[in-house]
Order: C-alpha cells, then sequence, then structure tokens
C-alpha cells in the first residue's frame, strides 16, 4: 500500500511496512532473493568490480596452476604433432579416442551458457541474471577448447585449412558430405555468436566499469564499451539485438551438439549408429553444462566474494534444473538402449554384456551412479540444493558421469566393430592424459582470467531486475511481485 | 669364346656400377669390372619401365623360379616365373620377402677377422687378405679340410667345394640343416630308398587326388615345397566336374595345413605310423576298397589291435573306420608322411607305414623313379644328423684344420649336447662364408662374405621333383650391392694354387664353370641353336626342364615290411608332463627368415603374433597352471630350459605344448637379435631308431611361471578371438 | 637400332596417330575362394612389398599400430575341442557403397565411377580418422608414426606407389598402379585389356590361386563366371556396403565352376 504508491523513491530505499509481522516477511523476500534486495546501482556496480582488481595469493596460485596446465597441454600438443599420432594409445580399430571424447564433453558442457543466456532469457527466468555472463564465459572457453581438438586428433594437423572452404588454384574444396565440415560451420557459427552475444550484453558493464576504473582497466574498458552512453536508444537497440540474438541462438544451439551427434550417428558403427543420437546428445550437453555452471558458479562466488548476488535461491534454481534435465537424459538413454537390447542385436550385445558384467562395467555403474542414483536420490530435497558443497558435490559428479558416457559410446564402443578379430581396448596414454588436464585447466584458466578483465555478474542485469522486482501484499502475506516491462 | 660381349651378357653378369675392385688373379673378361658412369645406363634400363630378370629363389632348399622386377637398376619386386615346372609363377611368403636378403642393413661388406672368437670384435681386411688366409691354411691343412653346408646351398657350390674336397682327399661336405632336419628330407629320402629303391625326397602330387591324408605334414606352410604344394592344393579343390578333393590331416596342433583339412585329428605325439598301421589294418581286415586294395593292405598291415591303437592315438575308432574305408575306395588317395614324424624316434617305421598306404592304393610320388634322367651335373645330397656327429668327432679329435661352413648356422640350429662348439675349439680356422654376422660367425675366425642369392650365379638342380627334373638357373639381377664375393670364386681362386685341385677346377670364374655345365645339359623345352644361345636362354627362361613328357613310369615298391613302433621321449611323465612339438616357422622357417623384417613383422597365420616367440598350450593346461597370454614361462626338458611367452589356444593338445623354431638369436642382424627363445636349446642330441636323424620330436618338457609378463604383439583382438565372440 | 628403341618410337608415333579415347570403364572384382586359403601370408608379403607397406616394430605391434593392407584374421569355430581354426584374408573391399567416401572432410576417400573402386588420395589427407572409424571390415590403416625403411631398404621400394608420411590413411587399391600401368600399355597399343592383363601383387603370388581377380562386366572373366554360385557370400552384407570382393565359402565345391 504505502510502499506500492511511493514508486517514485528509490527501488533501494522501500522502506519496511509498519506492521512488524509484514516487516519481518519483507525482510525474508529481502534476504532470499537478489532481486527483491535492491541496493544503490553504484553499490551494486562496486560489489562486482571490487573484488576484479584485488588479487589475491590464491588467485595468484591458481593462475600459475592453471597456467601450468594450459603450457602443459600446448607443449605435449606440439611434441604430439612433431612424433606423430601413434604416441597416444589409438590403435587400428580405434581411431578416436581422447580427443573426441574432450571435443564432445566441451561442446556439452558449453551449451548450458548459451541456454541459461538465451533460453532463460527468452522464457523470462529472471533467477538466470546474475549466472548469465559466467555461464557465457564457461561457454566461450569450452568452445574454444572443443574447436582445438579436432585439430590436436588430425594426423597432418598443419594441413587442417584445407577442411576450410576458400577459393584455390586447384579448385579443392572441402567435401559437404562430412559430418566433420557440418561441425565446422556449426561451431563456427556456434562460437562467433555466443562471443558476439556475451559481448553485447556486456557493453553496458563495460561503460559502468570504464566510468569507476583507472590506468590500464580504463583504457582497456574504454576500448571495449564502444563508447556506450547508456541512451535511450542504445538500450533499445541492445534490446532488440539481444532478442535477436537470443532467439536465434537457440535453434543454433540445438544444431551444433545434433551435429556433433551425427559425427557418430551417420557412420556404421554399433554403438553409434541410432537416430535417437541428435537429442539425446543435446540433452546430455545441457545436463553435463549445468553441472559445470553449477560449479562455476560456486568457485566464483567465493573468489570474488559474490555472495550477494549468488544466492541460495539461484543454487536451489540451477538444482531444480540439473534434476529436470537427469529425468530427460535418462529417458533418451533408455530409449537408445532399450531399442537394440530388444531386438538382440548381436554386436550390440555384446556391448551391453561389456557394460553391464564386462571390463567395461565399473565405468558404466559408476557412471549410472552419478547421472541417476545420486542426483534422483538428493535433488528433490531443497536443502540439498540450497547447500552450495552439496549441489557442488552433485554437479561435480555428473561431470565425471557425463565424462564417462562419452568414453564409453567413443571410445568403448568403437573398439567393438562387427568383426571380432579386430575387437579392441583403448588405454590412454601420458600424451592424452597431459592434453585433457591440460585443457581442463585452460577453460578454469580463461575463466579465472576473464573474471578479473570484465564484471562476470551482469549489473545492468542485475539493477534492472532490481527495479522491476518488488513485493506486494495480498491479505496477511507478502508476495515477490515482477513488473513486466517489454 | 668370341671376344664380343653382347649387351644382354654384359648385364647378366652383374658389371657396372661401384663394384670393388678385380678379384685377384681372375682374367677372364666376363667378370671384369668397368666403372660405368649411371648417365650412360644399358640399353634395357629405361627409366620408369621394368626390366625383368629370371633367378632362383633360394629362402628354402626347394628352388622355385622367381623373376625379378628392376626399376632403375634396383630390384623392387620378386614374382614366381611362370614359366618355371616348380613353382609355375607363385611365390611363398619367405620367397617374396626375399628382397631384403638382399637389402639388408645388415649385410657384410668385405671380409671380417675376428681375433678371439665369441668376442664380436671384427676387424676389416681386404678381400686378397682374405682369400690368401683361406688358400694358405688349405694348402697346408691337405685332407684336414671339412665343410658343414645347408640345404639352401646351390648345387652349384655344392660341387665345387666337393671338388675341392675330393682333391685334397678330405671327406665330402656335410650338408645339414635345422630346415631339412625339421622336414625330415633325410628320413624321407631314405625311407622312399627303402620303399622304392631310390632314395630321394619324395613328391606327392595332390592336384587329381580324391583323398589325400597328411601325417604332420605342414605341407602348405613349409615343408618340401610350400608353393608347389600350394599349387597343387589349388588344384586339389577344384577339379574339374566339380570335383573337389578330400584332406584329413594327422598332427597334435592345429598347423595352416590343419586348419584346411576336411578332418582333423590331433593325434598323440609320435604316434602317426600307429595311425597309418591302424588304417592299413582296417583296410585288410575289413577287406574294404576297390579291388587288390585290401590284400595289398594285408600284406604291409603290421599286426596291431586297432582299438588300442586308436586310442593311443587319439582318435574314434569309427572315425579311423570312416577314413580307412575312404581311402580304401578312392580312386586316387594319396597319404603323406610329413616333417614332424621325422624326428620321432620311430620316424622310419612311420614313414614306411605311411608310404604302405600309397602302395595301397597305388599312388607313388614323384621324385622317386629308379633311373632318373642323367643330367651330367652334381646335385647335393643331404646329411643326416649322425654324420654330423661324424663331423664334430672328427673336430674334436683334431682332424679338421680347416672349416668352412656355408649356407648353415649350427652354432643356432645344433643342440648343445651335439658338442659343436667344443668340438670348435679344435679346429684352428673356421670359416664362415654368411652374409651377416650370425653365431656361428661369432664363432669363426675369418668371414668371406657370400653375395646373396639375388646377386649370384649358379644352378640348382630342382627337389622335390615332381616329374620331371628341373634344374634351375640363378643369375644375378643387380650389380652387388655390398662387397661380397661369390664363394664359388672363392674357391675357383683358391684352388689355383693348389695343385690336385686346380686340376679338379680348372675354371676361371664361377661363370666360365657354369657354361660348361649348361652346355653339358640336354635340349630344353624351349629352343637353342647355339651353345651362347643356349647359355642365354638358360639364364632368360631361368632354367633348364623338358617339355612335359608322357608320365615317367609309376616306380615299383620293393618288398617292405610295415612295423608299429610307439615313439620314444625323453623325460618321464610326472617331471615333464607334456611333449614339445616343435615346428618350423611359416616365415622364418628355421631361423634363416629373422634377420628380414618383412617377415619379422607379418603376423603368424595360427597366433597372429609378429617379431616374438612363445609356446602354445592349451586353455586346459593354462587353466590349471593359471596362465594367461604373454605370462613368461621357464620352459624345462630334460637337456636345457627357455623363457618363453603362452600363448592360449585350442589348437594344441592338452598333452602337449607347441614352440615354433626361429627366434632366439643373438646375432644375425639387428632385426633378430635378441627376440623370443631358441627351442633347440631344449633338445637332445639323441638319435632316431634308423636312419641316423636328429630325435627332435622326442623331449618331455615341463612350464612353471616366471611371474613376469610380456605384452604380445599380436595383430588378432585380445578380447574378441579367443574368449568366444562375447556370446556366454 | 635395338629393339627398344624401336619399340619405343612405334609407341609414340602410335600415341600420336591414335585418336585419344577415354578409358573404358570396368568393375574390378576380387573372388577369395576360402577353401583353397591355406592363411600362409604369401599375399601379405607381396602387399608389403609391392605398395610399400612399412613394417612396423615390435613396439607398434603391441601397440595395436600395426600396418597391412591384406591380413589374415584368423577365427575360432566350435566349441571346446573340435574347435577348428578358419582363415578369412581381409582387404579393403572397395565397396560400391563407401561408407568411408562421404566422411571424409577434405575429398580424401574417392570414387572412381569408371573403375568401380575407392581410391585414397595419399597427398590430401590429413589425418582425421573418420574413414577409418567407419569402415565396418577396419580395412584401412593409419601411419600413426611416419614410416621408417632401414637402410639399403629403401632401395626396394616400388617406386610407381607413393611412400606415405606420417599422418596419413592408407588401404588396399587393388594395386592400381599395376592397372594404370595395363591401361595405358593397353591404350597405346590400340587394344583393350585382356583376361589377365591386370593382376594384384597378392593374387599374383597366391600358390593356391585363392585370390582370382578382373573385370566382372567382361562376362568371360574368371570371376564373372565363378560369381552367382552356392559358395558365393560377402562379409557383412547386410550393412549395404557393396563390396566388391566376394568369398566362396570353404567346403563345398562350386559344381562344375573349375
Amino acid at each position: 500500500m504505502a510502499e506500492q504508491a511511493k514508486f517514485d523513491s528509490p527501488v533501494w530505499n522501500r522502506p519496511l511496512p509498519e506492521d512488524a509481522e509484514l516487516a519481518a516477511q519483507v525482510r525474508e523476500v529481502r534476504e532470499k532473493h537478489l532481486l527483491q534486495d535492491a541496493r544503490p546501482p553504484r553499490e551494486v556496480a562496486e560489489k562486482v568490480l571490487g573484488p576484479m582488481a584485488r588479487l589475491g595469493r590464491v588467485f595468484w596460485l591458481a593462475f600459475v596452476v592453471l597456467g601450468g596446465l594450459t603450457a602443459t597441454w600446448l607443449v605435449t600438443w606440439a611434441y604430439q604433432a612433431s612424433q606423430g599420432m601413434g604416441v597416444t594409445g589409438l590403435n587400428r580399430t580405434i581411431m578416436w579416442a581422447p580427443y573426441i571424447i574432450n571435443f564432445v564433453y566441451f561442446i556439452g558442457i558449453g551449451h548450458a551458457g548459451t541456454f541459461i543466456s538465451a533460453a532463460l532469457r527468452v522464457l523470462k527466468f529472471d533467477w538466470r541474471a546474475p549466472i548469465s555472463r559466467a555461464a557465457e564465459s564457461l561457454t566461450v572457453f569450452a568452445l574454444l577448447v572443443a574447436l582445438t581438438m579436432p585439430l590436436i586428433h588430425m594426423g597432418r594437423v598443419w594441413k587442417f585449412y584445407w577442411m576450410i572452404p576458400f577459393p584455390n588454384q586447384r579448385q579443392l574444396w572441402p567435401d559437404p558430405r562430412s559430418p566433420i565440415f557440418w561441425d565446422m560451420t556449426a561451431i563456427f557459427t556456434y562460437l562467433s555468436c555466443s562471443v558476439l552475444f556475451m559481448y553485447l550484453g556486456m557493453l553496458p558493464d563495460l561503460a559502468i566499469a570504464r566510468e569507476k576504473a583507472s590506468g590500464w582497466r580504463k583504457r582497456l574498458y574504454t576500448a571495449l564499451a564502444l563508447g556506450w552512453r547508456g541512451t535511450e536508444r542504445e538500450w533499445k537497440n541492445l534490446d532488440t539485438t539481444l532478442n535477436i540474438f537470443s532467439y536465434g541462438i537457440i535453434p543454433v544451439m540445438f544444431s551444433v551438439h545434433t551435429v556433433v551427434a551425427w559425427d557418430f550417428a551417420m557412420t556404421l558403427q554399433p554403438g553409434w549408429n541410432s537416430s535417437i543420437f541428435g537429442p539425446y546428445f543435446v540433452i546430455g550437453a545441457l545436463y553435463s553444462g549445468v553441472g559445470a555452471v553449477i560449479i562455476i558458479m560456486a568457485i566464483l562466488r567465493k573468489a570474488l566474494h559474490l555472495e550477494y548476488f549468488l544466492r541460495q535461491e539461484h543454487f536451489n534454481a540451477m538444482g531444480k534444473f540439473l534434476l529436470v534435465l537427469s529425468f530427460t537424459w535418462v529417458y533418451f538413454y533408455f530409449n537408445d538402449y532399450l531399442i537394440p537390447w530388444y531386438h538382440k542385436e548381436p554386436i550390440l550385445t555384446v556391448l551391453f554384456r561389456l557394460f553391464s558384467s564386462g571390463w567395461a562395467a565399473p565405468f558404466w555403474y559408476t557412471m549410472l551412479f552419478a547421472n541417476i542414483v545420486v542426483p534422483w536420490a538428493t535433488l528433490w530435497s531443497r536443502k540439498v540444493r540450497s547447500s552450495i558443497p552439496a549441489l557442488v558435490g552433485v554437479a561435480v559428479l555428473v561431470q565425471v558421469g557425463m565424462y564417462i558416457e562419452r568414453y564409453l559410446i567413443v571410445a568403448v564402443a568403437l573398439g567393438y566393430p562387427e568383426l571380432p578379430f579386430n575387437w579392441s581396448v583403448y588405454v590412454p596414454r601420458l600424451p592424452e592424459i597431459l592434453i585433457t588436464v591440460g585443457v581442463f585447466g585452460f577453460v578454469a584458466l580463461g575463466v579465472t582470467v576473464l573474471s578479473r578483465l570484465v564484471p562476470i555478474i551482469p549489473i545492468w542485469e542485475v539493477v534492472e531486475g532490481q527495479l522491476l522486482h518488488g513485493t506486494r501484499r495480498i491479505g496477511r502475506a507478502i508476495f515477490p511481485a515482477k513488473t513486466e516491462a517489454d | 669364346m668370341t671376344e664380343r660381349i653382347s649387351r644382354r651378357d654384359f648385364l647378366r653378369l652383374g658389371a657396372a656400377g661401384s663394384a670393388t675392385g678385380v678379384l685377384a688373379g681372375c682374367t677372364s673378361p666376363r667378370r671384369w669390372v668397368v666403372l660405368e658412369p649411371f648417365v650412360r645406363p644399358p640399353e634395357q634400363q629405361v627409366s620408369g619401365i621394368a626390366t625383368w630378370y629370371a633367378t632362383t629363389c633360394r629362402q628354402c632348399p626347394a628352388g622355385c623360379g622367381v623373376i625379378v622386377r628392376l626399376m632403375n637398376g634396383r630390384a623392387v619386386k620378386l614374382e614366381g616365373n611362370p614359366e618355371h615346372p616348380l613353382n609355375r609363377g607363385k611365390l611363398c611368403a619367405r620367397g617374396q620377402a626375399g628382397l631384403q636378403m638382399l637389402y639388408n642393413p645388415d649385410r657384410l661388406s668385405g671380409p671380417l677377422v675376428q681375433s678371439t672368437r665369441g668376442s664380436r670384435e671384427f676387424s676389416a681386411i681386404d678381400w686378397n687378405e682374405g682369400i690368401n688366409r683361406l688358400f694358405q691354411t688349405l694348402q697346408k691343412a691337405g685332407p684336414a679340410v671339412a665343410v658343414l653346408g645347408g640345404a639352401t646351398m646351390s648345387d652349384h657350390l655344392f660341387d665345387l667345394f666337393s671338388r675341392l674336397l675330393a682333391a685334397v682327399k678330405a671327406p665330402a661336405p656335410v650338408m645339414y640343416d635345422l630346415y631339412t632336419e625339421l622336414g625330415g628330407y633325410r628320413m624321407l629320402a631314405q625311407a622312399m630308398g627303402q620303399v622304392y629303391g631310390r632314395a630321394a625326397v619324395p613328391a606327392y602330387r595332390l592336384g587329381e587326388a580324391d583323398v589325400v591324408f597328411s601325417f604332420g605334414a605342414e605341407f602348405l606352410g613349409t615343408w618340401t615345397s610350400a608353393v608347389r604344394y600350394g599349387v597343387e592344393y589349388g588344384a586339389f579343390r577344384s577339379q574339374p566336374y566339380g570335383k573337389r578333393g578330400l584332406l584329413v590331416h594327422f598332427e597334435p596342433r592345429q598347423s595352416s595345413t590343419a586348419v584346411t583339412a576336411d578332418d582333423y585329428f590331433a593325434i598323440a605325439p609320435g604316434s602317426e605310423g600307429l595311425v597309418a598301421g591302424a588304417l592299413l589294418r582296417l583296410i585288410a581286415d575289413g577287406n574294404l576298397g576297390l579291388p587288390g586294395r585290401a590284400e595289398s593292405a594285408r600284406g604291409l598291415a603290421p599286426s596291431l589291435d586297432v582299438e588300442q591303437a586308436a586310442r593311443e592315438c587319439g582318435i574314434p575308432v569309427d572315425a579311423l573306420q570312416r577314413w580307412a574305408r575312404r581311402f580304401a575306395e578312392a580312386e586316387h588317395a594319396v597319404a603323406i608322411p610329413g616333417g614332424a614324424l621325422a624326428g620321432s624316434s620311430n620316424g622310419m617305421h612311420a614313414a614306411r607305414a605311411i608310404e604302405a598306404l600309397n602302395v595301397v592304393s597305388g599312388s607313388a610320388p614323384a621324385g622317386v623313379n629308379i633311373s632318373p634322367l642323367d643330367l651330367g651335373l652334381a646335385r647335393k645330397s643331404l646329411n643326416t644328423f649322425a654324420d654330423v656327429q661324424s663331423l664334430i668327432a672328427r673336430m674334436r679329435a683334431g682332424e679338421v684344420q680347416v672349416l668352412l661352413v656355408h649356407s648353415a648356422n649350427p652354432a643356432f640350429e645344433l643342440p648343445e649336447a651335439a658338442g659343436f662348439l667344443e668340438a670348435l675349439a679344435k679346429v684352428p680356422l673356421v670359416v664362415s662364408f654368411g652374409a651377416m654376422v650370425d653365431e656361428t660367425a661369432v664363432w669363426s675366425d675369418l668371414i668371406l662374405p657370400d653375395r646373396s642369392y639375388l646377386e649370384s650365379f649358379g644352378y640348382e638342380v630342382v627337389s622335390p621333383d615332381f616329374g620331371s627334373p628341373v634344374v634351375s638357373s640363378q643369375q644375378p639381377v643387380v650389380t652387388p650391392v655390398f662387397d661380397a664375393q661369390a664363394t664359388g670364386d672363392i674357391l675357383l681362386t683358391a684352388a689355383r694354387g693348389i695343385p690336385a685341385a686346380a686340376a679338379a677346377m680348372p675354371w676361371d670364374d664361377e661363370v666360365d664353370y657354369l657354361s660348361q655345365i649348361v652346355a653339358g645339359l640336354p635340349e630344353a623345352a624351349y629352343p637353342a641353336s647355339t651353345p651362347e644361345e643356349k647359355r642365354a636362354r638358360f639364364r632368360q627362361h631361368g632354367g633348364w626342364w623338358q617339355a612335359p613328357a608322357a608320365a615317367a613310369p609309376t616306380p615299383r615298391p620293393q618288398p617292405f615290411t610295415v612295423t608299429a613302433q610307439r615313439a620314444a621321449f625323453d623325460g618321464n611323465e610326472s617331471d615333464y608332463p607334456y611333449f614339445l612339438h616343435v615346428y618350423p616357422s611359416v616365415l622364418l622357417s628355421d631361423g634363416r627368415g629373422a634377420s628380414l623384417p618383412l617377415l619379422q613383422g607379418v603376423p603368424d597365420p595360427m597366433t597372429t603374433i609378429a617379431w616374438q616367440s612363445w609356446v602354445e598350450l592349451h586353455p586346459a593346461t593354462a587353466e590349471r597352471l593359471e596362465i594367461r597370454d604373454g605370462d613368461l614361462l621357464r620352459v624345462t626338458s630334460p637337456h636345457g630350459e627357455i623363457v618363453a611367452a603362452a600363448y592360449v589356444t585350442p589348437g594344441i593338445r592338452p598333452d602337449t605344448v607347441a614352440i615354433p623354431a626361429g627366434q632366439g638369436h643373438q646375432d644375425l642382424g639387428r632385426f633378430a637379435c635378441d627376440r623370443g627363445s631358441n627351442v633347440v636349446q631344449l633338445l637332445g642330441a639323441a638319435l632316431t631308431d634308423e636312419g641316423g636323424g636328429l630325435r627332435w620330436n622326442g623331449v618331455r618338457v615341463a612350464l612353471a611361471r616366471t611371474g613376469k609378463r610380456i605384452a604380445t604383439a599380436s595383430l588378432e583382438s585380445k578380447v574378441g578371438v579367443t574368449e568366444g565372440l562375447g556370446y556366454e | 637400332m635395338s629393339e627398344l628403341e624401336t619399340r619405343l618410337l612405334d609407341r609414340g608415333q602410335s600415341a600420336a596417330a591414335a585418336p585419344k579415347t577415354e578409358l573404358p570403364s570396368h568393375k574390378w572384382t576380387m573372388l577369395i575362394d576360402l577353401d583353397k586359403c591355406t592363411g600362409c601370408n604369401a599375399c601379405v608379403v607381396a602387399c608389403h612389398v609391392e605398395n610399400n607397406v612399412p613394417i612396423r616394430s615390435e613396439r607398434e605391434v603391441i601397440r595395436g599400430h600395426g600396418q597391412h593392407w591384406i591380413r589374415i584374421e584368423r577365427y575360432w569355430e566350435g566349441e571346446g575341442d573340435t574347435q577348428r581354426a578358419t582363415f578369412l584374408p581381409m582387404l579393403c573391399q572397395q565397396c560400391s557403397n563407401a561408407p568411408c567416401e562421404p566422411v571424409c572432410p577434405v575429398y580424401a576417400s574417392v570414387h572412381s565411377e569408371r573403375e568401380n573402386l575407392n581410391l585414397q588420395v595419399y597427398n590430401r589427407c590429413v589425418g582425421t580418422r573418420f574413414c577409418g572409424n567407419n569402415c565396418p571390415y577396419r580395412a584401412r590403416s593409419f601411419n600413426w608414426f611416419a614410416p621408417q625403411f632401414e637402410g639399403p631398404i629403401t632401395e626396394m621400394l616400388n617406386p610407381d606407389v607413393t611412400v606415405r608420411s606420417g599422418g596419413v590413411m592408407e588401404k588396399c587399391t587393388f594395386c592400381v598402379q599395376r592397372i594404370r600401368r595395363s591401361e595405358e600399355d593397353a591404350l597405346v597399343e590400340g587394344r583393350p585389356l585382356r583376361e589377365g592383363d591386370v593382376t594384384p601383387a597378392c593374387a599374383q603370388t597366391c600358390p593356391t590361386s585363392a585370390i582370382v581377380f578382373g573385370d566382372r562386366s567382361y562376362p568371360e572373366s574368371q570371376v564373372a563366371r565363378r560369381l552367382g554360385g552356392q559358395r558365393e557370400f560377402q562379409v557383412l552384407e547386410h550393412l549395404g556396403t557393396a563390396p566388391n570382393v566376394y568369398y566362396l565359402k570353404a567346403g563345398g565345391s562350386d559344381g562344375g565352376a573349375g
């Protein structure tokens, strides 16, 4: 009532109701929800920008370690490129394993960023506001890594540019029938869209940072902010642009992992040749991606003291999302395996036996435990979802489970072609282990450094959200309410 | 002799290029080395167009004709000579790998001397000095010269060696190697002598047979002529009017011949003769077969109890009966005695028993005709292990001053109990003519490396003889790649200084000698009007043979008896629970193929293992001893022990283990060294009952885990094939 | 003038005089009679020599980097003590509907419609190994390391065949270099290819003649005459790759096809 009438006073200054009980309810709502807990924009900005420059010991330690891992990756890659692919554990039957697993995995976790930024934006899930940029940054670095993976696994990587269509004297073009060509097209599109989307969404924040920074940072942000002044026209354009991107990037996102799935589904390899792979991979990607975002959120919250922004409500929402994805993933997994199990296709029966009671059983059961048993047993509980350590634990398990899932599909199934003489088991050797660990380090390094260079929480979205959110009294109860503004 | 040398002769003499200096004392214009720059290549060599030369393969004793494809003066491919009557244009794996005998990085260039035997410290000397050393020792040695050669020594060289030895009144060369021992060549020849009156390696013509019983003859992989038997087998399986011959194979181990057989029996080791005897008995007693056969069998069958024999061999009686009937009723039935039986104590008995089956069915082998065409040239005859023992005894007694070793590697191939190395200590000069440093060369004083067969002249009388004699021709196809010299030329040069030898070997060089030989051959299947043309055609076609004549007269068997004899094995069953089945490797032969990557790196047909050796054992044995593939086992016999990696396979009897010969070299080049184990170390030096052969198939062994493992270099899936197809 | 010089001049003249014609089409087919295969590996060694296929070291073979364009697959059939081995020579099946072709991103694995062969273009291959995965026969081999030919072994390399570098995929080509030479010879001499003009190394050396090669579009050829019998089968027919290698089952007769 009284507070609803005073809509010309700043949102962060709305007084509490006089009634003690109502006031307590309002306080509770504000505590729980970021977008209800309005603060002056300067303060919000300071909460984000402040920690960026304070590089403590932990940061430098992380930088060194992750930088070391990244260097390991690059050095090992150089070694492998000079010696030949024979230094890996690949063999004449299993010609794809470690790098393709990484390829699928990293594209997979990249999907969560886009989904959270774009799809949730379209669906108007406002709790995504503080998460979106961190998720997008994960996407960008994951995609970068994923892009290098096909290069790392090439026999003659120095000729990689032959896969890119460019006019040449010999009139040689790449083959558009090849799923690798579709991969390239899809991933390049996805990467460029994601980067643009993230960058454009960052413009207002870069402008804010420009105002508050000094020294080299000021120069950096001035350059990056592209002269953003915050005029109404600029905001309107930004809104339109982000809408277009949001709507547009969703089909791109779906197509990318579908196309990656078709690297497998279009082949004759038993275990790969399944028409459900398209949607199955997309859901798997989202599943692992959301888990990865949860982990990133938890780490950034700790490292940059973002407790104000990343609250239980966000983890709770992500936890629910994770559970829903787990159900969906199980649905597709079940579909993929039910049919061949039913009609007892011989070579797939061999694979199933391997999974259920053969040498691959430990992996398979770990995957089922991590992807199904643990999430289903825990994520229904609000307590678990709200406890950041617990949720992160589940998310880590999901990463493990999904990595194993890719390993089982790529490396294990590939070892079982129809002619048993050629069956084989893939055993990773040091180069691919170092490269795999190294790229994880690179992704972490990328997000870490980026979070210190650009505002990792979208300040303007938070402020905008806080402007639009308030409380409403119905009867004796206070409810959070949102103003719809298009 | 005209002075003009035709271009063809020039090329064929292998002249030009960067060859070294003229052989000391050799003045024949045919052997002059002229330095020709490569910008003036011989006319026939057009860059990009191949030239083909015919010669003879020497990877096994058979003597298949090969044609060599040359591009820019380099030999790039071997093919079977389509005209050659033995192999008819086909060639086996070992033959195909022959180029690496020519182009092998471990070949020697120039003679070497070793001051201390076994030190492996060689110093290079030049050819003049090397030949002189040999010559001087020969001069002083008189009759105290000995030659130990192998069956792949070409007959022309055997002739030269023999003449030299005869001239100095030394005993004839001893021709013995592990390959022919494992193939039972000598033993079988002796058995043929007993049955048909002429001791020669038999040749079984399968091409039109209805039923073939093969007793341990791995004729499709190794044995006397893998290629020719392959050709025969191909015809055997697709005869006119859809007829398909049936093959039954009896062997303790499932060899590749066993794999292709229509029926296979894993008989007890050493029981081949017993099986044959039982079959004879069944034919005799059951009055089986075409008219006359049962009667013939009655005359030959040994007295034995068929049921007991079947039990001992491990064949169900009804199967024996079925096949006995089939054999007796087949119009054209052939029984082939194989190599494995030759190494058993009862080998000759078994050979006779099996040949008796052929007598019953009226199908005698070729090559054992009583009066062969006299070709007027020498051919080698193989010696028995007993003969080798005599040689060793002479060496030990100090009666040998010079030992010449060619085409054989006795230090690797002879069992330790033979005492060869100890006896060597009493021989002042040991000369090895090997192209690479092998185990014997390591115990020699002087190495005079011979040229590889693709760089050599010569002739080889093809054996086995499949119905018409063939003299296969050898000629160099390339300029010698390494600084090696033809042993024949060395002998002729050295002989010049020994009066008796000079008289017996009056030729200037090998080519001169060969010209005379070829001139003496009867008319060939191809026309040749002048002696020069005859020589040229001899080389061009790849040898001498006659047009296929009417079938040679069937050899008539002489009276002989068949006795059923059990095989004896060293070692008692409790201490040494397993029979040891030794066999020559399809790729490595008896070990001579180990220096060729093309043979080492290709998977063995039964185990698909490359580069390694193994001991094959039955899954029941593996389970009992808790052994997995790759476990290193100590294999112990009463005579020695080796370490070998286990290979679990259903293709061996549960009471037997099989180890291929061929690996276990300590020398013979980088590709052969330090791989696997030499199964000969498990053998003793006992002789067979008859025939003086080495009893290599008469040893029992024990297995023990060492606790160590190696990774198996196999092509097959380790998870797919032997663990079943994943179906339970 | 020597005989060879005369022949060379004649070739040049007839090539100039004869109109340039297109090379005729063929359906190169290989027939492998499993009743005759003895597993002797002569074909394997011959192929290595003819096509410059490197022999890989023990270490490489242990790690599954053994490289053969044709291999003898040895299976076990039956159970227990009656198990018998059986040999299956496996090589590139030269599928008419090759799964290795559409997946190559750079057109290194292409089809020759005229010859009905699957061609591998070594210098275009970038080594993604997609084709190797998609071959259900696993007939393709990859150069995991650059091949090493020690010392004088380089002298025996066949100049008609490229020596591939590391990182490149390769496979049986039905000895396309021999096909090409015979076609050129026939073209220059103004005659069609005759039966027996083209023989790959494996078929030429096979002692039992288990491997037979020819153009099945020519009805009098060996392969055409022997196809269509009861024993005929193709490996993994159900996948629809339409291979051009036919096998004849062991153990029966061809009923007169010889």
